[in-house]
């Protein structure tokens, strides 16, 4: 009996082993090799053409967080006050497409299933075409003669064209726009499986409906919640095409500071010192956000 | 077998009768009239792909990161010499064939190949101001140019570029727009930075706003002349106070896999009206002489096109800064963050 548990347990490790062999290989080939290339690069010295110089060189740090030497490499606080920023608009794009979609996955989640099905659709259409065209659509509806400004003062709400192009709201409004099938997704999934007969047990056992959102829907749909939210928030921070279409690149965000150290600087130990830290920053929100939701209870 | 024949079928129906291998090219967008690829694979059997960047570094990484399927590359005159001092271009001799005559000597501009012995001077154009004449009225130059807002209410943008942007900055100062003084730059800067509130946005898309009425002005490169130009009150200005004007030489890379057909393609290019074909459409300047005189009349006639000699003397070219790009790197970030 044992033995042949054993046995059946070899085999099994086995098989698994077999199947995860071609995943764990393609990650480590395709991301844990890029990930050590950039963090290797980021302590190099660089090349005056680009590329780096193989010596120890600290100052691609030293320059975001304080120590340079003044003469090549000088410290600004820019650097900070910029990932700042981009950690700002980011958790400004989550909050705001959490408020977008919840309700709407409520809505969608009580039609009938083959309605359902057709706004699930509707909701992944978007993906069929071209990120940077459906940016450039933004453009002009955003523009002062577009189709928002022509629409509003025909209706007569305003009288002078809306300033939204080019403008940090132009920025969050395209984010969000982008995020929102990202946030739809798991939010829907978490609130389809929610236990209807707890709600009515708690509306039954006298509590009220704002009692029973906080202390029973909530707290059942927040898997869903950090889901979308994490998936939002870690590609919002380093996106760079929305602020500069829409942003009119007047205010710099950390994507775009990565992308001018390689495309316009040639500091390309620059640039992977600023995406090191980016990504330990949005590991550490992760982190620690997942820590609370887990004492939350979740 | 049946992929095999499917492969043979399609070789035989795209190549021509004298069917001799490829060319790559990696070029600017909309960079090369697509009418000179067609005739060139009709008259030499040799298919032609191309594929396009939009900055210098951009095709300098790719290059760099081992791109070796690339043939012939289009770097503007500075990043030509860089690409010579590492050693990633290829001598050519196309300076010995019988048609290089036709290339303008004041063409040559790079300081590394002075006797065009690698490359070939492709195009070169100027970058300055687009107007919408009925907005903002006659436009001579920068200082008009960031008057626009207050004037009249008009919109106005500059290019996405740190080089760009800063040498309006060192124009305005009275410096060279290759200035590697830390001093001269920064007062580039501050001449910005003081601008800054006035323009609307650092971009590259600007046609459709611009021909929309959306944005009265724009910096911009003069190609776009072959949108605006049919537009009535849509006008070019080479700025007063200076501007800056660019050069893109044909070069083969030292990784080229068709380095014969590559040849081919300077020399098809060298040809007059082929060179012409290319100014006609790219609204560039040409560094072909005979070539000049096959330019539809407008164009020629057009002087912001066109560029006579008095104009000339206020152009300047970027040069590679070397080390100094740091400074134009943090100036950039600095104009770009500051609110």
């Amino acid at each position: 009996m044992c033995w042949r548990l054993r046995k059946l347990m070899t085999r099994q490790n086995l098989v698994l082993t077999t199947l995860l062999a071609p995943v764990t290989l393609f990650l480590g080939v395709f991301f844990l090799l890029p990930l050590v290339i950039i963090g290797l690069f980021s302590i190099l010295s660089p090349g005056l053409y680009g590329g780096v110089e193989w010596s120890f060189y600290h100052w691609n740090y030293g320059r975001i967080f304080g120590w340079a030497d003044g003469i090549d490499e000088i410290f600004e606080p820019i650097y900070l006050q910029i990932l700042l920023r981009s950690l700002g608009f980011a958790a400004m794009t989550v909050v705001l497409s959490l408020l977008l979609c919840y309700p709407v996955a409520f809505w969608v989640s009580r039609l009938s299933p083959k309605t359902r099905l057709f706004f699930l659709f509707l909701v992944t259409l978007p993906f069929f075409s071209s990120l940077v065209v459906r940016l450039y659509a933004w453009l002009l509806i955003l523009k002062p003669s577009g189709l928002l400004n022509s629409a509003l003062m025909g209706i007569g709400v305003i009288s002078q064209p809306l300033e939204i192009l080019y403008t940090p709201a132009a920025v969050v409004l395209g984010m969000v726009y982008i995020m929102v099938p990202f946030m739809f997704l798991p939010l829907y999934s978490a609130v389809d499986n929610l236990d209807r007969a707890l709600i009515e047990a708690s509306m039954d056992l006298g509590a009220n409906r704002i009692q029973t959102f906080f202390k029973v829907i909530l707290p059942q749909t927040l898997p869903g919640i950090m889901g979308g939210a994490v998936i939002v928030f870690i590609p919002s921070v380093g996106n760079f095409i929305v602020p500069d279409l829409l942003g009119g690149a007047r205010g710099l965000m950390i994507g775009n500071l990565v992308e001018q150290q390689f495309l316009s600087a040639r500091n390309w130990p620059f640039g992977a010192a600023l995406s090191m830290i980016i990504m330990s920053v949005v590991l550490l929100v992760l982190l620690s956000s997942l820590g609370r939701a887990k004492k939350a209870g979740v | 077998m049946k992929a095999q024949g499917i492969a043979l079928a399609l070789a035989l129906a795209a190549g021509s009768a004298h069917a001799e291998g490829n060319l790559a090219l990696y070029n600017w967008g909309d960079y090369i009239n697509p009418d000179i690829l067609t005739k060139f694979t009709q008259e030499t059997g040799i298919k032609v792909t191309l594929d396009t960047y939009s900055s210098n570094e951009e095709m300098l990484a790719k290059i760099q990161a081992g791109a070796a399927d690339y043939d012939v590359v289009f770097p503007s005159v500075h990043m030509n010499d860089i690409m010579l001092k590492l050693g990633l271009l290829e001598k050519t001799g196309i300076n010995e064939s019988a048609t290089f005559k036709n290339i303008d000597p004041a063409n040559l501009r790079s300081k590394e190949d002075p006797k065009s012995e690698y490359c070939l001077p492709y195009a070169w154009g100027t970058v300055g101001i687009f107007y919408n004449e009925k907005v903002t009225g006659p436009i001579n130059g920068w200082q008009d140019f960031f008057a626009i807002p207050e004037k009249t209410g008009g919109k106005i943008t500059l290019l996405d570029d740190m080089r760009e942007v800063l040498a309006v900055g060192l124009m305005m100062s009275g410096k060279s727009v290759n200035a590697t003084d830390p001093a001269e730059v920064k007062l580039a800067t501050d001449y910005i930075l003081t601008q800054k509130p006035k323009v609307t946005a650092f971009t590259y898309d600007i046609a459709t706003l611009l021909t929309s009425g959306d944005i009265a002005a724009a910096q911009y490169f003069v190609g776009m002349n072959m949108i605006t130009k049919p537009i009535e009150g849509m006008k070019y200005v080479i700025p007063a106070e200076g501007a800056t004007m660019y050069q893109e030489n044909m070069c083969v890379l030292a990784s080229a896999p068709h380095k014969d057909e590559a040849k081919k393609f300077m020399e098809f290019f060298l040809r007059p009206e082929i060179a012409a074909m290319n100014a006609a459409t790219e609204f560039n300047g040409s560094a072909n002489i005979p070539a000049r005189d096959l330019i539809p009349e407008d164009l020629r006639k057009d002087p912001n096109i066109n560029v006579p000699a008095e104009t000339m003397a206020r152009l300047q070219i970027f040069e590679d800064t070397g080390k100094a790009l740091k400074l134009y790197d943090r100036a950039w970030n600095t104009i770009r963050t500051t609110q």
